[in-house]
């Protein structure tokens, strides 16, 4: 009680400066977004101006109208969805049953296996365009789900094993014991007793897979041509070429695709902080 | 139970699938890779082994060397300004408490969960000479002229302000956990033995902080080296490869250049730079903790 008295009295030079930092990097954080939206609300005349934002006339819903319609909003919001849904899916299932095999499981090869698995982290995802796009190429599978299914959960397992060996690690041995006297088989084991233990983790990997996966477009440009299975940012990659002169629309087409992530992070905050952290501190 | 435990068919099982997925996805490309990288393959035709001439002309290829000191440079400029303006809004922001506290975390993650496809389109357009963010704010101080902020004298300097103001919620959010693991009774000891706020910090926060930096600083370098994503929308390596990066150049010399055989060999070297940089980091600091 005393302390918080105190403090709320302290209204020194060294608070106030403290404060004027924090306003002025959240300034800089968010100001180009506010600016964004601002502009994509005006008509492309409007913008030429002398000041740092612009009240428009009249706001210029249509912007929106046409960013939502040619920019193929629906379509690639669903492709990313379920694009993205599907690999959070089976990078969650494949680490876990990975990790469970190399941390529990009795064989020989356990570590070198853990280890090469782990290696796909210092691997640089843009060196293996070229020789992906070939080999997609050879079998067919560009311009399918697959093309964008198979990377993306190659490359954000590595670090999801990575979290799941060091989760599994708090959960006691003396749980499985119990469940194999009673009769339950490894699968049983992994999927109906280790799975709910470690939901907090798994939410912490499909936190982290979901956020290295939404926003990719380098193997998704490379390895796709036609609009199936394009996902979210084709929607402003696309629109550029086509609009290029209505700077308005294509500011509009922006704040479009960057509101889903953005909605959803402010929704899910406390959880997607928790999640990052953990992740990061871990990985 | 061991029986049970050892059974070889399970484990084969359990990890087939990720094997499968490794071997499919990153260990069958490096290997087509290293075998591209021996030839002169335009990217249609015959493939014919050319031994190491790629390598060696690798060697004297000066945008390569290039594209590398612009990591470098990344990499001093996220280790010199990210982060330590980073941890410094992380205590600040811990010692804040209350609404306030979780309002500026969330606002400075907030660039990072944007599609870079989005982040670089937007510099784009507040670099823009006519209309443009940061030439209005120039006006506002009275400067008159107009600064093309992508030209070739800036472009570098350009690209590496949007890298470090989009990356710079995560370096903080990470620091942000690092000191809110630190544990209290630390602070109040502190505080009993009438340490001020400065000493505080430079004696507690930033030594129990060391592991955290050192992780973070390995992935900054390891970041700066792997760019691509915002250098290939904001100004794809130009003006004359003023903002190559490794990624993007082998890209463009594999697609644009139609020297398949090239982007690869430098696709091999990329990769050995970054297994050996990751190492490299992680002994340096394996051995200043013991």
């Amino acid at each position: 009680m005393e302390k918080k008295i105190k403090t709320k009295k302290q209204w020194t030079v060294g608070r106030v400066l403290l404060w004027v930092v924090l306003i002025c990097v959240a300034v800089i954080q968010i100001f180009p977004l506010i600016w964004l939206v601002d502009f994509s609300l005006a008509s492309s005349n409007e913008m030429f101006t002398k000041g740092l934002l612009v009240i428009p006339q009249k706001i210029q819903w249509g912007n929106y109208v046409k960013a939502f319609i040619d920019g193929h909003f629906l379509l690639y919001l669903k492709n990313s969805l379920l694009i993205n849904g599907l690999a959070v899916l089976l990078v969650i299932l494949i680490s876990l049953m990975a990790a469970f095999a190399c941390k529990r499981m009795i064989w020989k090869m356990s570590g070198l296996v853990k280890t090469l698995l782990l290696l796909g982290m210092m691997i640089p995802i843009h060196a293996t365009l070229l020789p992906n796009y070939k080999i997609y190429n050879m079998l067919g599978l560009t311009d399918t789900i697959w093309a964008l299914l198979i990377p993306y959960i190659a490359f954000s397992l590595p670090q999801a094993l990575f979290l799941m060996t060091g989760f599994l690690d708090a959960i006691p041995v003396e749980l499985e014991e119990a469940a194999v006297m009673d009769g339950s088989g490894i699968y049983r084991i992994v999927f109906r007793m280790i799975l709910p233990l470690m939901k907090s983790s798994v939410a912490t990997v499909a936190i982290m897979t979901f956020l290295n996966n939404w926003n990719e477009f380098m193997m998704a440009s490379t390895y796709l041509s036609s609009p199936t299975w394009k996902t979210l940012p084709f929607s402003v990659l696309e629109f550029t070429g086509q609009y290029s002169s209505n700077y308005a629309v294509q500011f509009a087409v922006m704040a479009l695709t960057a509101a889903p992530a953005v909605l959803v992070y402010i929704l899910l905050n406390k959880h997607i902080t928790k999640g990052v952290a953990m992740g990061a501190v871990k990985g | 139970m061991k029986k049970l435990y050892s059974n070889k068919l399970v484990i084969a099982s359990l990890v087939f699938p990720g094997l499968l997925v490794f071997l499919f996805a990153i260990l069958a490309p490096i290997c087509l890779s290293v075998y591209y990288g021996f030839t002169d393959y335009s990217g249609m035709g015959a493939a014919n082994l050319i031994g190491f001439d790629n390598y060696k002309a690798l060697l004297k290829d000066s945008t390569f060397w290039l594209a590398l000191r612009n990591s470098l440079l990344l990499a001093i400029g996220f280790i010199c300004i990210q982060h330590p303006l980073a941890l410094i809004v992380a205590a600040v922001l811990d010692k804040l408490q209350g609404k306030a506290e979780g309002f500026f975390r969330c606002v400075y993650f907030i660039p990072n969960v944007i599609s870079v496809a989005v982040i670089a389109y937007l510099w784009k357009f507040i670099y823009n000479p006519d209309f443009g963010l940061l030439n209005n704010i120039l006006h506002i101080f009275g400067y008159q002229g107009k600064v093309n902020f992508l030209s070739k004298e800036y472009a570098i300097w350009s690209v590496l302000i949007v890298l470090i103001w989009h990356g710079f919620g995560w370096g903080m959010l990470i620091y942000y956990t690092g000191i809110k693991n630190i544990d209290p009774v630390l602070y109040e000891a502190a505080s009993i033995d009438g340490a001020n706020k400065k000493t505080t910090f430079l004696r507690i926060t930033l030594p129990l902080m060391k592991p955290v930096i050192q992780i973070n600083v390995t992935m900054a370098v390891i970041s700066a080296l792997k760019q691509m994503e915002t250098v290939y929308l904001l100004t794809n390596g130009g003006p004359g490869n003023s903002t190559q990066f490794t990624a993007n150049y082998l890209y463009q010399q594999a697609f644009k250049a139609f020297k398949y055989g090239y982007g690869n060999a430098i696709g091999v070297v990329f990769i050995i730079i970054c297994l050996l940089v990751t190492v490299g980091l992680n002994k340096i600091f394996a051995e200043k903790t013991v």
